[in-house]
């Protein structure tokens, strides 16, 4: 009996933290989304009954998020951010993922540490820091015009789409390198091996065995700073400010700030954590089918 | 257990204040009449104009809890939902004393020689707004003894009792220094919850050394940022939904900043959003950093901005004259006053009564106001020429400061909506905010 509950006892803890920290307040922005507000104050009033839940909010806040509503174009605008955002994280990450895993050698805990030396700094510090090097006089601006790749100073903080999107490849990227790192990390170095002397060239290798033993690793990385930048809405204020960047988080912020419909605020993070929970599904159906896979193997 | 703050006192509680309150309403809208709970002092003279955009015949706009809505020319008495505290009562000394106001609103050293001079330790606790900042009192994770307080709050927080009426007794500097239009002010007659603390115009701030229109000429000034295709990402507007739809409807001559007419507010907004492709607006709160520093050229500002900008935030070299401030006349300007409340929370209600009163005083007052705040207070011994002569402010901005004259009956000043129409200008400015396709 004893050993019975000893090994299941060690995740309880985990579970603890998970009901606490992640199911509670879940289930307090649901009842908040499905609640009422305040009249006089205009605080949210949770329901937490299911059965007395008012669904207004949400079905006004789906029909504002759909075609023709007014955050539809807030709601793709964020969309593709995070999309270049993780596609850009890919293309830096992956590479440096790779040297750090395979080739970095004695090097390897120093390059990890450089990493996640960012990390150390508060994320708001460092947008800020970029506000500094982005600046018209700013060192971004005097470095390109020295090296003549400007021909002068480009107005980065002018409500430009590709800063916000760079911005948030710097603020995340770290989250998406070690995971992958990790993933990386673990593959045999005999599979490669046996790719290689069984003639597959070093791309060829690459391609058909590095790159499939590292999908959970790029799926998880992705997972990781997709779910967060959805949510963001520092990011744009601090580097843009233009009403043409801001992201679907401005619209959170903005309805929970004041006002009387802090609701819409609560019902637009459901419809966000709905729309999430489906990239989280298919990530953990991915994990899913390959642990099946590697039993069946 | 610890009850809710808004439960803690005597007197009313909520439930009788809504329903008392409610009662008064349905007494006003249907007879004219002094409320019971709640009573209007309006004249017939100070009505000459609906509230909001209510036509002549039309129920009364009611705000928070029933109560009625002031409009510079239709003055409210707010009712008392317990008695203030008596006179001539001692001070309390020891602990802490908590104002929560704004991040950088306050001149620090006047707190510390304020908490010495009472034996006290002054905490001072930043809110990012005064919509957030009431929240937070509301919730109970604040517990402050005094709080910045705006006109178009007030209702809210006198009907959810997070405030506590004032014995003027202990504030004889309201009376004494403070400008008439602001003694018993027409959201708060007998100043019954609130002293005033900074005023402030809504106007254009430019630097004049990167636009070359002559702003202040311009038929309509604010079409400015219809015309600022050359100022693209340069451009900004105040992040605060009132100020930034308000600005639209004057644009067009709708002199009523407090309208909740639908077509009104939809059609500003939809002007607004053309300004997305005119000059990719921006929006921010940081005008008196960015216009002096030169990161923005044009923006929508307050003239207090400008004052703190001069003082504070012009780089070393950079003059004082590449700044401009254009404001309208009155009635057409949107014009604001802060204030100082005493919350329902405080443990030291005597001593927040003398904080009210120190912070009218007139060194007190004018210290905060040129030595670090930037945001005049409304005081009868600040005269514009004076300022400008002392060098407090240049002579271009001069027109940053407001006297007495620039309030009263036919000024323009954001007041509180009804929820419905609070719900149309928050809609409005999300649907601005979303950026466009």
């Amino acid at each position: 009996m004893y050993r019975r509950w000893l090994w299941p006892g060690f995740a309880l803890p985990g579970v603890i933290w998970l009901i606490v920290l992640f199911l509670v307040p879940f289930y307090t922005v649901l009842a908040v989304a499905l609640g009422t507000v305040d009249p006089i104050l205009f605080q949210a009033v949770p329901i937490w009954n299911p059965l007395e839940w008012n669904v207004g909010w949400l079905n006004e806040v789906v029909h504002r998020l759909g075609p023709g509503g007014n955050l539809t174009d807030v709601a793709l605008r964020t969309l593709e951010y995070v999309a270049i955002a993780v596609g850009l994280s890919l293309l830096i990450g992956y590479p440096v993922a790779y040297y750090i895993a395979r080739l970095a050698g004695r090097t390897k805990a120093l390059l990890l540490i450089l990493v996640i030396a960012p990390l150390w700094i508060n994320y708001l510090m460092r947008m800020l820091a970029w506000v500094n090097l982005l600046a018209p006089d700013g060192y971004v601006n005097r470095f390109l015009t020295y090296t003549h790749i400007l021909s002068e100073p480009r107005d980065w903080l002018g409500g430009r789409p590709s800063t916000v999107i760079l911005a948030l490849v710097y603020g995340y990227i770290p989250f998406f390198i070690l995971p992958l790192f990790a993933a990386l990390d673990r593959i045999d170095q005999s599979h490669l091996e046996a790719a290689r002397d069984l003639g597959a060239s070093r791309f060829r290798t690459f391609l058909h065995v590095t790159l499939p033993l590292s999908k959970l690793g790029i799926l998880g990385g992705a997972v990781l700073i997709a779910l967060p930048m959805f949510g963001d809405y520092y990011t744009p204020n601090i580097v843009s400010g233009a009403a043409q960047t801001t992201m679907i988080g401005n619209q959170i912020d903005f309805y929970f700030h004041g006002g009387p419909q802090p609701t819409i605020g609560a019902a637009i993070t459901i419809v966000l954590a709905a729309f999430l929970t489906l990239l989280m599904g298919y990530y953990l159906w991915t994990i899913h089918r390959s642990t099946g896979q590697e039993r069946t193997t | 257990m610890t009850r809710h703050a808004k439960e803690r006192y005597g007197g009313l509680n909520r439930r009788d204040f809504l329903l008392r309150s409610a009662v008064a309403a349905s007494a006003l809208s249907g007879a004219g009449g002094l409320l019971a709970a709640c009573s209007s002092s309006t004249t017939a003279e100070e009505q000459t104009t609906p509230v909001g955009s209510t036509g002549a015949g039309e129920p009364e706009l009611l705000g928070p809890g029933g109560l009625p809505l002031a409009r510079p020319d239709k003055r409210v008495e707010l009712p008392l939902w317990e008695d203030p505290i008596e006179s001539g009562l001692e001070p309390e000394t020891g602990g802490t004393f908590t104002v929560y106001n704004y991040p950088d609103y306050l001149y620090k050293k006047l707190l510390k020689e304020f908490g010495k001079e009472y034996g006290v330790k002054v905490q001072y606790t930043p809110f990012d707004n005064i919509a957030s900042g009431i929240q937070r009192l509301a919730s109970g994770a604040v517990q402050p003894d005094v709080m910045e307080m705006t006109p178009d709050n007030l209702d809210l927080a006198v009907a959810g009792q997070l405030i506590k009426p004032i014995n003027l007794d202990y504030v004889p500097n309201l009376a004494k220094n403070i400008w008439p239009e602001l003694v018993s002010p027409f959201y708060d007659v007998g100043s019954h919850y609130t002293v005033p603390y900074t005023c402030y115009a809504t106007g254009i701030a430019w630097r004049n050394d990167k636009v070359s229109e002559d702003i202040a000429a311009m038929p309509q000034p604010w079409d400015i940022f219809w015309q600022a295709e050359a100022y693209k990402g340069k451009t900004a507007l105040l992040s605060e939904e009132r100020e930034t739809i308000g600005m639209a409807l004057l644009r067009k001559d709708h002199l009523d900043i407090n309208t909740e007419d639908p077509a009104l507010v939809d059609q500003a907004v939809a002007d607004l959003k053309e300004l997305y492709d005119i000059c990719n607006i921006k929006i921010g709160d940081l005008q008196y950093q960015t216009i002096p520093e030169g990161t923005a050229w044009l923006n929508q500002a307050w003239s207090g901005d400008m004052i703190a900008a001069y003082i504070y935030y012009l780089p070393e070299g950079t003059p004082a004259t590449v700044l401009s401030y254009w404001k309208a006349e009155k009635g057409k300007v949107p014009v604001q006053n802060d204030c100082f409340s005493i919350c329902t929370t405080t443990k030291k209600p005597v001593l927040a009564h003398h904080f009210l009163n120190y912070m009218l005083d007139n060194g007190v007052s004018y210290e905060n106001f040129v030595d670090f705040n930037g945001y005049q207070p409304p005081l009868n011994e600040i005269d514009p020429s004076t300022l400008v002569t002392d060098g407090v402010v240049p002579e271009n901005l001069a027109n940053c400061v407001l006297t007495n004259d620039d309030f009263g009956p036919d000024s323009s000043q954001y007041m509180t909506l009804t929820q419905n129409g609070q719900k149309l200008w928050q809609d409005g400015y999300s649907d601005f905010l979303a950026g466009g396709s």
